[in-house]
């Protein structure tokens, strides 16, 4: 991915839809082969489904401002999660209170799952939309996906899937799972920063209105009106990321070379283990058991704040997240302040875990 | 920081100072009651001041925070007792440029000398000046009055 960044950067650099000249026109063919190579990555052949973005926030900050604040009307409803990244929760909460509509928040149960039996009671005719991760940045919860598109399809309500912690390692595929949105970003699956990805299914590809309008995105322009370009170009005015997108291909190709199946279960090999280890230390609180986790497993220290826990966790070249994940209602409901969180990805090991239980102990020592 | 310099400090004064917070605990008949949060960690305390013509006679403070910010807000509240308003947004001021390491601070106090030099522990700046930006912020409102 760095390799193919940096010959774009270095010897293939110019701006896209735009020049005649050689590089320009190699530059918007990489570029529309990246389109095709990500509509392909997520099962679907048409690559007019896919709009590139900054990330996951921007795509979901779309669909909540190009497509739903035409549709919704007061007395309407968004039903959204407690364990949703404020990417997936703010939009909707501040698309409701502005058009007088209702943001209904489907809880958790106990060990961390969420309550299907409240969302299947929350949604009903006055529904909008039902926004939700794959799996949640914070507890790790795998959510049924399946399960809650069919449940909203039944009842013709779009869904909108937040993918960011699930793409690098799991199996999405348009044409099985349905979901009508996917918002995802690059930095989550060995892409650079500020690039990512909106997918709109077929059917709404008409209804995802411009949202920031300027060049590129345009079919006419004459002093009284303009008239846009079709989804996805209409939603990618001025210049893009192009080095961004170069790299979400190389990424893509990269994590294409592996066995989906054999990524799936080191990922979930690592959590599990990384669980059981971390439940041998009294003093460390694993956040949550739920049925399916995968990825991220949450912790608090008993007497020792995740801050000063991740800064000694950092001197033994240990990377943890500590604090509130962007996930504020999700501690605030737990009672919580902030966890340390750690995730895993293909390169992790068991002997990671080892060495952070080590560290831990060590730290509870010193501590004490 | 090394592991050890950084065991050194906790061990000497992060961890004293957050174990036996000066005045940690609420104060609800204060007469002026500041809130210093900080969205990324988390951290939340509520600073009580008791304010009487100008002056800050007594200081306690009460939350969530890591080590550093429990003993950075400690320090504060037994700093800001006694002090005018404008003495504390002062002290602020000067106590908050100095964390850039641009301004240079001349510490005559231990505490506010070690707090300082806290600043060249990576990605903690931030728990150090939580509070005092709060106490700062709120009191500057108060002058503008």
């Amino acid at each position: 991915m760095i390799e193919a960044v940096t010959r774009f950067d270095s010897f293939e650099n110019a701006n896209i839809h735009r020049g005649l000249y050689d590089l320009s026109s190699t530059a918007t063919k990489r570029y529309e082969q990246i389109r095709t190579k990500v509509a392909h990555f997520l099962g679907t052949e048409n690559s007019n489904t896919v709009a590139f973005t900054k990330g996951t926030t921007e795509s979901i900050n779309i669909v909540a401002q190009s497509y739903l604040s035409k549709k919704i009307m007061p007395g309407d409803n968004v039903i959204t999660t407690i364990m949703e990244h404020h990417a997936n929760f703010i939009p909707w909460q501040v698309l409701t209170q502005t058009h007088h509509a209702e943001l209904r928040i489907v809880p958790i149960d106990p060990h961390g799952n969420l309550d299907m039996n409240k969302l299947r009671a929350l949604i009903d005719s006055k529904t909008k939309l039902v926004a939700i991760n794959h799996i949640s940045n914070t507890l790790g919860t795998v959510n049924p996906i399946e399960d809650i598109i069919a449940m909203a399809h039944k009842k013709n309500i779009p869904v909108l899937i937040d993918a960011a912690q699930s793409i690098s390692h799991c199996a999405l595929s348009l044409d099985q799972m349905e979901y009508d949105f996917l918002a995802f970003s690059g930095h989550k699956m060995f892409a650079p920063f500020g690039v990512g990805i909106l997918q709109v299914a077929e059917k709404h590809l008409g209804e995802v209105l411009p949202y920031n309008v300027g060049g590129g995105m345009i079919r006419e322009v004459t002093n009284e009106r303009t008239t846009f370009r079709d989804f996805p170009f209409n939603l990618e005015a001025g210049t893009a990321n192009i080095s961004g997108v170069i790299g979400l291909g190389a990424a893509i190709d990269y994590i294409g070379s592996l066995d989906k199946t054999d990524v799936s279960n080191h990922i979930r090999d690592l959590t599990d283990y990384c669980v059981a280890t971390l439940n041998t230390v009294p003093e460390i609180n694993v956040v949550g058991s739920p049925s399916g986790r995968s990825g991220i497993v949450s912790f608090t220290v008993t007497d020792i704040h995740p801050h000063d826990v991740a800064s000694f966790l950092n001197q033994d070249q240990i990377a943890v997240r500590a604090g509130t994940h962007c996930t504020q209602p999700l501690l605030a409901s737990l009672g919580l302040g902030a966890t340390i969180r750690a995730s895993f990805s293909i390169y992790n090991t068991r002997d990671d875990i080892d060495q952070l239980k080590a560290s831990l102990i060590a730290l509870i020592k010193f501590w004490s | 920081m090394t592991k050890e310099e950084l065991e050194i400090l906790y061990k000497s004064k992060i961890i004293p100072a957050s174990k036996e917070p000066y005045h940690f605990e609420k104060h609800a008949q204060a007469n002026t009651v500041i809130e210093a949060y900080n969205p990324i960690c988390g951290d939340k305390y509520q600073l009580y001041l008791d304010m009487s013509e100008g002056v800050v006679q007594s200081a306690y403070f009460h939350g969530f925070g890591c080590a550093i910010s429990k003993a950075s807000t400690s320090i504060l509240a037994r700093k800001v007792e006694g002090k005018r308003l404008e003495e504390v947004v002062a002290l602020g001021d000067t106590f908050i440029a100095s964390l850039t390491g641009i301004t240079p601070m001349d510490f005559d106090d231990e505490c506010l000398k070690i707090l300082n030099e806290l600043k060249n522990f990576d990605g903690r700046v931030d728990c150090i000046k939580s509070s005092w930006e709060a106490i700062t912020h709120h009191l500057k409102e108060e002058q503008w009055k």
